[in-house]
């Protein structure tokens, strides 16, 4: 039982550090909680459902795709010039994106036709380790998370944009100074975030089914989850999702679904009064 | 002589409804070090934010390279030549040194980013023996080196320097501006420093002293009364 706790859970961690790690890379960077986050991911895996036909490797690259301007031009557009305003404070950001969910939430029913998806992806049969055995496509949802972390690292380090990224998250006022271009630092950050938002939640539809509820799920998830690995902090956000699947898992187990999120919830609110900038510290300086 | 670099004309700014900066005429020439000392919340810091743009002029004028620059954007400025070292931590704390001193060359051509490290590790040998270390894990005095080597990363010809031995011993304070004179002399550079410290009438080609959001005088140093400046403009 506990090696089965233990594998689903990586499992569930491992789907919800999608989500997490655009939050991660959006707060992260821009400084602006993005609640409609995970409706845009959302709308990332509508896409792809709706371009099956065309193949599935190219429709998950049109569902990702299509949620990259969706995250540059909000923060382009809306965010940004909103950030210099006087009056901006997290209370308005966080009242925008909301509101912003709620468009993407009436776009989506508005321009596909079921409320309810979930996406066809090929079954690669069920894993065995020891007496537990899974579905083997849920491992590659695993992998596929750790990739889109190494991936995320490597382009910060290796690539001009990356450092620039890397810059603005740690020290903005300085970062301006030397000559960083920050607001278009902050647009490709956005974008990239709701694209990895979209992995996630392509990855949701395919293991369960994807509907609006999904959306709010995924993004306030992983919000919080982001937010106990500390905010900015990439691996700290991964090793949060993984021991928070494990959390949600184990306490299904022992205690029964009902329980999972008071277990959740409770460990969230006790790690915040203990370590306010998350279990590995935050990076943003600012 | 020469026309200056940079020529500030009757300028006001604050913050708020409060004119911190009330009327300021200042100049500073290609490859000279200008010292602006005076007390606490004399302005210095708020004069050196709107040079480079991080806060708006309410009146007056600023002129960079003969251009007229009020209205442009801090990048417009550094893009220009123009760099502002803030008071405080001027450095990316988790990247290690060596990235650091790249990313600050972020507008520096390539074939230069090369020579100028080179110059930095120079300069400065221990940045050179902890390239690869985290910044914050520094001690004070090597963030400070760690600040004035991203300055000459960033390549720009008039480096604004806010208060640089402020929490620094004496002998390091020296040692640093020793170094700021190294890099008059070998990159014909201007050097524009806030200071509080004295030792900066060692270094300065001129001084201007700032009170109350006013310059009281501007003279060379060696024709200055060292004694009545330290009394009136540095606490001494």
């Amino acid at each position: 039982m506990i090696l089965d706790g233990l594998i689903n859970g990586l499992i569930m961690g491992g789907i919800l550090s999608l989500p997490v790690l655009g939050v991660a890379v959006v707060y992260g960077i821009t400084g602006v909680p993005n609640f409609a986050i995970g409706l845009i991911g959302v709308f990332g895996g509508f896409t792809t459902w709706y371009f099956l036909s065309v193949g599935l490797p190219l429709a998950i690259l049109i569902g990702i795709g299509i949620c990259f301007p969706i995250g540059y031009l909000l923060q382009g557009v809306l965010l940004t010039p909103l950030s210099r305003k006087k009056e901006a404070d997290s209370t308005l950001f966080f009242l925008i994106t909301i509101s912003f969910g709620f468009i993407v939430e009436g776009a989506i029913r508005s321009v596909f036709p079921k409320p309810t998806i979930s996406i066809a992806f090929p079954r690669l049969g069920a894993i065995h380790i020891g007496d537990v055995s899974a579905d083997g496509f849920k491992f590659v949802a695993l992998f596929v998370a750790v990739v889109a972390l190494i991936a995320i690292r490597l382009l910060e380090q290796h690539t001009k944009a990356g450092r620039s990224l890397q810059a603005t998250s740690q020290n903005l006022k300085l970062a301006t100074l030397i000559g960083i271009n920050t607001n278009q630092v902050f647009s490709l950050a956005h974008g990239a975030g709701c694209s990895l938002a979209a992995v996630g939640a392509i990855f949701w539809g395919a293991l369960y089914t994807l509907d609006m509820g999904t959306g709010w799920h995924l993004g306030f998830m992983g919000f919080i989850i982001a937010v106990i690995g500390g905010i900015g902090n990439i691996w700290g956000g991964l090793i949060s999702a993984l021991l928070m699947g494990m959390v949600m898992s184990f306490a299904g187990y022992f205690l029964g679904g009902v329980w999972q999120s008071v277990i959740l919830y409770g460990i969230v609110i006790l790690v915040l009064i203990i370590s306010p900038r998350g279990i590995l510290g935050s990076e943003r300086s600012i | 002589m020469a026309e200056p670099i940079l020529r500030v004309t009757n300028i006001i700014a604050g913050y708020g409804p409060i004119s911190v900066i009330k009327g300021i005429d200042f100049n500073a020439y290609e490859g000279e070090i200008v010292g602006l000392v005076g007390p606490n919340g004399a302005g210095k810091t708020t004069f050196l934010e709107a040079l480079v743009g991080n806060i708006e002029i309410r009146e007056g004028q600023i002129h960079f390279l003969d251009k007229r620059i009020e209205g442009m954007s801090v990048m417009k400025r550094r893009k220009m030549g123009m760099v502002l070292m803030p008071q405080e931590d001027y450095i990316f704390p988790f990247m290690p040194v060596k990235r650091n001193l790249q990313v600050a060359a972020v507008l520096s051509r390539d074939e230069e980013k090369e020579e100028l490290l080179d110059f930095v590790y120079g300069l400065f040998p221990v940045l050179k023996e902890r390239e690869r270390q985290i910044a914050n894990t520094l001690s004070g005095g090597e963030r400070k080196m760690l600040s004035v080597g991203m300055c000459i990363m960033a390549n720009a010809r008039v480096v604004l320097i806010d208060e640089p031995s402020i929490g620094l011993a004496p002998k390091i304070v020296t040692a640093l501006f020793e170094n700021m004179k190294t890099i008059k002399e070998e990159t014909g550079k201007t050097l524009i420093l806030a200071e509080q410290n004295v030792k900066i009438l060692k270094i300065a080609d001129r001084i201007f002293g700032l009170e109350a959001g006013k310059i009281r005088f501007c003279e060379k140093t060696e024709d200055l009364d060292e004694a009545v400046v330290k009394e009136l403009y540095m606490g001494e």
